[in-house]
């Protein structure tokens, strides 16, 4: 598959997770539905990381680097949606 | 005997872009991590708050601001495709088309600054408020140097000072406009979703 087939494919993917924040985000306030939005946020970053930053095809260490921003600030928001 | 593109990077790991680059958006993921910790921290100590202001907010111009910057993601991705297969022609349209895109989130963002200005909703307002232009207004800030470096790379493109061996100035500055993406990524929910 070539590059750009997988950027436009990422692009997709990104778009369609948006609108499912969106529609999750209308469908009420609970915890459970806090914690989708969240997780579907990280997916949304790690698209963007591995694929149009291209850290699929770098070193790991930088790969965990950027994916773990993400989830330190989804695990801190969902933290205090928990307490 | 053939070695395809795809094989050789999966053997050779390489780092897009320059390292300082790296460096450079590891910091300004830092600052971004601590304001969106410290409006999670404020809506959990004012939860009521946070739900009434969010409700002045529209999601719909949310889900359009976010759709406007990943589509300008797309683009200059794309451009650095285009640079890698020797055709920089293409690639300053695309960046040109990234620049368009994100004029749209600009233009988005200055109207509901306006509306929210003129209902009395500025910095001052309320803690939600004061968080939310600090915020956002910093990300803004973000997204204009992003533009005034997309500008440039396209304007470098058309001049064909990139090639197929030295783009790494090109990858790098594509690489501070997917920052200002993945940051937007965790605002968006943050800020319009979730209550």
């Amino acid at each position: 598959m070539s590059a750009s087939i997988v950027l436009i494919l990422c692009w997709l993917g990104l778009a369609a997770l948006t609108t499912t924040t969106v529609l999750l985000g209308s469908a009420g306030s609970t915890l459970l539905l806090g914690a989708s939005v969240l997780a579907v946020a990280l997916v949304k970053a790690w698209l963007i990381s591995d694929g149009f930053m291209e850290l699929r095809h770098a070193p790991s260490m930088w790969r965990m680097l950027l994916f773990c921003w993400p989830l330190v600030m989804a695990g801190g928001v969902l933290l205090t949606l928990a307490l | 005997m053939s070695i395809s593109h795809e094989s050789m990077v999966a053997t050779d790991r390489r780092l897009p872009g320059d390292l300082a680059m790296w460096f450079f958006i590891l910091a300004e993921l830092t600052v971004f991590a601590i304001l969106i910790l410290a409006f999670a921290v404020a809506q959990w100590l004012s939860p009521d708050l946070f739900r009434e202001s969010r409700a002045a907010l529209d999601s719909s111009i949310g889900l359009a601001l976010t759709l406007s910057l990943l589509t300008s993601g797309l683009f200059a991705a794309l451009s650095v495709e285009q640079v890698r297969n020797d055709q920089s022609r293409r690639a300053a349209v695309l960046l040109a088309a990234a620049l368009i895109s994100a004029c749209i989130y600009v233009v988005l963002k200055l109207n509901e600054y306006s509306h929210l200005s003129a209902l009395g909703l500025g910095l001052e307002h309320n803690t939600f408020f004061t968080l939310y232009w600090i915020l956002t207004g910093f990300h803004f800030l973000h997204v204009l140097l992003g533009m005034v470096i997309l500008g440039w790379m396209a304007e470098r493109c058309r001049r064909r000072a990139y090639s197929v061996g030295d783009c790494a100035g090109l990858e790098s500055g594509v690489l501070y406009w997917h920052m200002v993406d993945m940051v937007w990524v965790l605002l968006f929910p943050l800020v319009y979703i979730i209550n």
